[in-house]
């Protein structure tokens, strides 16, 4: 077995939250013992609703919050031990609005350029090919290094967060909602991109995002993430097939197809929001879950591990 | 579909929009009949929210617009005085948004809020008012209603917030709703709830609803019929099963191949794209505005193209029906 690209181990972060000025402090808990690996050269995508904490455990994972407990290797390593230079030749993010992740004031042969400059060591021609290497792997013209962010468009400007980072020859990617702020036709291009650039690069992804539909097309395994905590983790095929948890269940009934004539599928689940400051006795999503039985409010499930299968459910059948 | 002959509730010919030098519509044709569905789909920019906001009357200042027609319930809007508009406006034709913010006032309650619409319009005491109030949150599927009416927005979920909103705009019992991507800022779970809302408060009160989004998954669940816009254009209009079964405009094509669905599109494939850039589109413009990203257009593209019907099916562009065959998805 080949070292995993990303591997965390009981992984957790909290937080402390004051609502208002005067509001008691509030206890976060963004993410609650995670532990998985993604094989180099893998795809895993990370799904589930606002507040479960997906886009706190990419923050983790590059190093730019310290987690409360637990470990992150990155390509082997302990993340904690490396300093920044080294954890940014290994692991970069791909952000998701690229209206507000790039200098306004810098044109994008700068912004690109910048990891080079700021890792030092580097010639200026050097720099100077690095950048049109790289813009030309993302497919903009060299001519489009001397403009402002202003002057593109926004599949043009994902382009250039994309090229700033690979300048490194990253191993990794952590794309957080890479395409969630771009038109569908934009969506397209962006998403073949990636997937040529892991081909012709080898490179892993975590690839973080609330459309399932876009995770389906490009990760090799899904976790699902709920409350903090990731509830069923599969190769993609078995997760869409055949989906064990109940909360994975109820995501994939809502995806809306186009497909007309089909309605829009009751997804089963009521009112009560969760909430990472107040999280539920026992299984943390029996509260909306339309199969709760009295156990699943008393006693937390375990997680259950079975051939490609990984899921925290006390009905989940692991085969 | 019933046999009836259709009452077209809201009729736009010829509408033009334009905001300094932009072109931001040009020439719309759209009709919404009473009881249907009509989506309005397109991307970024390409004149569907402000095509809805023209109809509403409320474009911002610096929005100039035009039309041949432009009617509700056989009502010349563009002739209707500022005062007469609003009266039509939040009792027989109402408005929800993305944001629920944009129509609630976060310093009042809100039953206070919903009461003040049922009576500027209607008159009646405020118990009567918040008595509606509260059975339209019940409607809306808002657990514990009369508590709500006292609560402020800030102290509702998103999904909730959004519930309100559609209760509010309920509240005199409009014919034409106009609801500008009410889910787009929504988790999946929650969107599949409000728009499982909105088709059955359609359907029971037979409300005419004219819903704009740029999700093409929205579109055909939800849709009687659909227009596709393309910078400030509709591009193709037909009955929904017909647009996604028979897409017919290069541009509506594009835009379905670009769609990743779980188990049809092959994952190990690239989408389907469409290469390049919308033009900027000043005045004067002629043509069709797609031709320099489609892969069919010739030279007679760059003139003026016709709207080609066959039966309940429209699409502007020069290429016979049946072009390309039918859609491969569609199954």
């Amino acid at each position: 077995m080949s070292t995993p690209a990303i591997e965390l181990r009981d992984l957790s972060r909290h937080f402390r939250v004051r609502s208002g000025l005067f509001g008691a402090p509030r206890h976060v808990v963004a993410v609650d013992g995670v532990s998985f690996a993604v094989p180099a050269g893998g795809v895993l995508g990370v799904v589930g609703e606002s507040g479960c904490g997906k886009s706190t455990l990419a923050r983790v994972i590059l190093g730019l919050l310290p987690p409360t407990s637990g470990e992150v290797l990155v390509d082997g390593q302990r993340l904690a031990a490396m300093d920044r230079r080294a954890r940014a030749r290994l692991i970069q993010p791909v952000f998701q609005d690229p209206f507000s992740s790039l200098n306004p004031r810098r044109r994008v042969r700068d912004i690109v350029a910048l990891p080079l400059v700021a890792q030092g060591g580097f010639a200026q021609s050097e720099i100077r090919s690095r950048v049109d290497e790289v813009l030309g792997r993302v497919g903009l013209d060299p001519a489009m290094g001397e403009r402002l962010p202003a002057q593109l468009s926004g599949g043009q400007r994902q382009r250039v967060a994309i090229a700033r980072a690979l300048v490194l020859r990253p191993r990794i990617v952590v794309c957080d909602e890479p395409t969630s702020a771009l038109d569908v036709s934009v969506q397209a291009q962006i998403l073949n991109l990636l997937a040529e650039l892991r081909r012709d690069l080898g490179l892993t992804y975590l690839f973080i995002s609330h459309n399932l539909a876009v995770v389906e097309h490009v990760a090799t395994e899904v976790a699902v993430m709920y409350l903090g905590r990731i509830v069923e983790r599969r190769p993609t095929e078995a997760l869409f097939a055949a989906p064990e948890h109940p909360y994975t269940r109820a995501l994939l009934a809502s995806v809306l197809t186009p497909e007309p004539g089909l309605g829009i599928p009751d997804v089963g689940l009521g009112d009560a929001m969760p909430d990472p400051a107040n999280i539920p006795p026992g299984c943390r999503f029996h509260p909306r879950c339309p199969a709760a039985i009295a156990r699943c409010r008393s006693e937390a499930p375990l997680p259950r591990r079975g051939r490609d299968i990984e899921v925290e459910c006390h009905l989940a059948a692991v085969g | 579909m019933s046999a009836a002959p259709r009452a077209a509730l809201l009729e736009v010919r010829n509408l033009r929009i334009s905001f300094g030098g932009l072109a931001a519509v040009r020439g719309a044709d759209l009709t919404v009949y009473r009881g249907e569905t009509h989506c309005l789909v397109g991307e970024s920019g390409c004149g569907k929210s402000v095509t809805a906001l023209a109809v509403m009357g409320l474009l911002a200042r610096n929005g100039r617009r035009k039309a041949d027609r432009l009617a509700f319930d056989g009502q010349d809007l563009l002739r209707l005085s500022e005062s007469r508009l609003s009266k039509l406006r939040g009792d027989r034709m109402a408005m929800i948004f993305q944001e629920p913010m944009t129509s609630l006032n976060p310093a009042y309650t809100v039953g206070s809020q919903m009461a003040e619409v049922y009576r500027r319009h209607r008159g009646g005491t405020r118990a009567e008012a918040l008595d509606r109030a509260e059975d339209l949150l019940a409607k809306c599927r808002v657990t514990s209603p009369r508590l709500r009416l006292g609560q402020y927005p800030h102290q509702l979920s998103g999904g909730l917030r959004q519930r309100v909103m559609i209760a509010m705009a309920l509240m005199c019992d409009p014919e034409l709703l106009v609801a500008d991507e009410p889910t787009t800022a929504l988790d999946v779970t929650v969107q599949a709830q409000i728009l499982r809302l909105l088709m059955d408060l359609q359907r029971d009160l037979g409300l005419a609803l004219m819903l704009i989004t740029h999700d093409l998954g929205v579109v055909a669940r939800m849709a009687h019929r659909v227009s596709v816009m393309y910078a400030g254009e509709v591009v193709e209009s037909a009955p929904a099963a017909e647009l996604f079964g028979n897409p017919t405009h290069p541009y509506t094509r594009g835009l379905l191949a670009c769609v990743p669905v779980p188990g049809k599109v092959r994952r190990d494939q690239p989408l389907g794209s469409i290469p390049g850039v919308v033009p900027r589109i000043g005045h004067g413009f002629a043509g069709c505005a797609f031709r320099d990203r489609c892969g069919q257009a010739r030279a007679e593209c760059a003139r003026t193209v016709p709207w080609r019907t066959s039966g309940e099916h429209g699409y502007r562009c020069i290429l016979p029906p049946g072009w390309a065959g039918p859609a491969s998805l569609a199954a």
